[in-house]
């Protein structure tokens, strides 16, 4: 217990430290305090929100589009995944078109999202499913490739169906590719969230950011930005979650829980 | 735990289903055909979160568009030229941009259509809503000055140039020898302070805050220097939509009209509506100077900015206003 105590504390520490550092750098006048307030009136203006509605109403929108987008790459890149991985004619005649499209970024995307879609939600979702389907896909796709030869032959001596090596032999070994895939893709596709939100349109975060930039708000746009932060940590912990639950079993993970 | 993944598995699948649902519902706004028994028009309008589109807002709330059976429904882009290709595809009813956006949008085959006025200059030289700002400690006196300066303007290559170039002309120096950089308008006043830019075209709220916080001064009124009560921006449509729908058209511009007038007649009311589709404070709002809210387009300004905008090279051939105005 003493031992995971100290990191934690530690942590605790080096953000507070960091806060500090930037309450000093504009009340020492280094940066004009104008366009860097000071910690303690972005936390104020930060509190001041919280027990307003708008701050609400825009952060379960920035989540929805999140999860809508996470949700629509994850399905299709687990299913195409499989199939491509499965199949070797498939994955030979698609490897270099994916190796084409995977390093677009997918901000290059925002004008083309924009003639599509507008100003609205779905084009903001086509970069952010464009982002985390190829993160997962990648994942899927090692993971596939990554099933012991030994155990494939033993399934096919077996005369497992091929639903059933899916089930028992492909599903297992790509899982924890996979999970670590979903854990990459929803960083992602936060972080496409929020930019779509500022360059394309749809209710969330990024809007709020945008309006309150464009109303000289400096402190509220800082305190935005800071709460995009603390959904990126609350994320990252959800997904660290899901990965030890679902590998529960998995060697890494049990080598990691404290006898 | 094999189990709950599984369960994870299907309820994504299930939130894409739902997703698509959604989807298939936003894009319900096209109901502007024979329904007319099923309630009001839902009306969807793309915007800036500017000061420029007070008039709108103050219709909806006195009623004006409701009267017309329109129902409104806003969404906020990052600027006007945005709007443009999610009105061209029908995602967007209306949207506001500038003129000069909706001429190079004209010029590059898009096919849209002015349906009402957005705001005006005041027309007063030392009084407008945007104003040309050097720091406080600047040798420039004159629009002429800023010969050879760099000067911030929000976006490259649109009406910012063309107006800060007719400031310079009519002051006589050589519009062609001022470079441009972009700017957004909230990062100008950081740029004027650090020396990043010589000069920088701020609208409000940012002219104020500027000039408030003493980074810099007024030294020419563009809009104002470009033409006389000049029209900044419009509110259009796709021509398709004006030419299926030409009753909702007509409605949104009747409306519009209205909440144009409006607001012309209410500043108060347009510094009370500020603070609420804006972040803009109540104590920022009451300092601003505020547009002009004419019901008609200044068809006249428009012809002179695009002479201009020839002029610098900005457009290659005057626009066919007679398609693009109402």
């Amino acid at each position: 217990m003493a031992l995971s105590l100290r990191p934690l504390w530690l942590g605790v520490a080096g953000l507070v430290g960091f806060g500090a550092l930037l309450e000093l750098v504009p009340r020492l006048g280094v940066v004009d305090d104008r366009f860097l307030p000071p910690t303690s009136r972005i936390l104020s203006v930060l509190a001041e929100q919280a027990g307003a509605g708008p701050l609400w109403s825009a952060v379960g929108n920035t989540v929805l589009t999140w999860a809508i987008g996470l949700a629509l790459a994850v399905a299709a890149a687990v299913v195409l995944g499989v199939v491509i991985g499965s199949v070797r004619f498939l994955r030979a005649a698609t490897a270099s078109t994916i190796e084409f499209l995977r390093p677009i970024p997918s901000v290059a995307w925002i004008p083309a999202a924009l003639v599509l879609y507008g100003p609205v939600r779905a084009g903001t979702l086509l970069i952010v499913v464009y982002a985390a389907f190829w993160q997962m896909l990648v994942q899927v796709l090692h993971g596939v490739a990554d099933v012991d030869p030994v155990a494939r032959d033993t399934a096919y001596s077996y005369r497992l169906g091929r639903w059933a090596r899916v089930r028992w032999l492909t599903w297992p070994t790509a899982l924890p590719y996979a999970v670590t895939g979903l854990r990459l893709a929803a960083t992602v596709a936060l972080i496409l969230t929020v930019t779509g939100e500022l360059f394309i349109g749809g209710p969330g975060l990024g809007a709020e950011i945008l309006r309150a930039s464009a109303g000289g708000a400096v402190p509220l746009t800082y305190a935005l930005v800071l709460v995009t932060g603390l959904l990126g940590v609350a994320a990252n912990l959800l997904f660290r979650l899901v990965e030890r639950r679902a590998l529960a079993w998995h060697p890494a993970v049990r080598g990691e829980v404290p006898a | 735990m094999r189990r709950k993944l599984a369960a994870l598995l299907i309820s994504s699948a299930l939130l894409v289903a739902a997703g698509c649902g959604d989807d298939g519902g936003g894009d319900g706004d096209g109901d502007n055909g024979a329904g007319q028994p099923t309630g009001p028009d839902q009306v969807s309008v793309g915007l800036i979160p500017i000061v420029d589109v007070a008039p709108l807002f103050l219709g909806q709330e006195q009623g004006f568009f409701a009267a017309r059976d329109i129902e409104l429904a806003t969404d906020f882009g990052a600027g006007g030229a945005n709007l443009i290709p999610g009105v061209e595809s029908g995602q967007l009813d209306f949207g506001f941009s500038n003129v000069i956006s909706l001429m190079l949008a004209q010029a590059g085959g898009i096919e849209i259509k002015a349906v009402s006025n957005g705001n005006n200059s005041t027309g007063t030289q030392g009084e407008d809503f945007g104003s040309l700002l050097v720091p406080v400690d600047s040798d420039v006196q004159s629009a002429a000055d800023l010969e050879g300066a760099t000067v911030a303007t929000n976006t490259l290559s649109n009406i910012v140039e063309t107006i800060v170039r007719a400031s310079v002309r009519n002051d006589g120096g050589d519009p062609s020898t001022v470079e441009f950089v972009g700017v957004p308008f909230p990062e100008m006043e950081a740029a004027l302070a650090g020396g990043d830019v010589d000069a920088a075209f701020a609208v409000e709220p940012f002219q104020t805050i500027i000039r408030t916080n003493e980074v810099g001064r007024s030294v020419a009124w563009s809009w104002v220097d470009a033409a006389p009560d000049l029209t900044v921006a419009a509110y259009f449509t796709s021509a398709e939509l004006a030419e299926n729908n030409p009753d909702l058209v007509a409605r949104f511009s009747e409306a519009m009209a209205e909440s144009l007038a409006y607001a012309n007649d209410n500043p108060d009311a347009v510094r009370a509506i500020l603070p609420t589709y804006t972040e803009i404070s109540e104590e920022l709002a009451a300092e601003l100077t505020l547009p002009t809210w004419p019901p008609e387009i200044n068809r006249a300004s428009s012809e002179a900015l695009a002479q201009q905008a020839v002029q610098d090279g900005l457009l290659s051939e005057p626009p066919d206003l007679d398609a693009l105005y109402p």
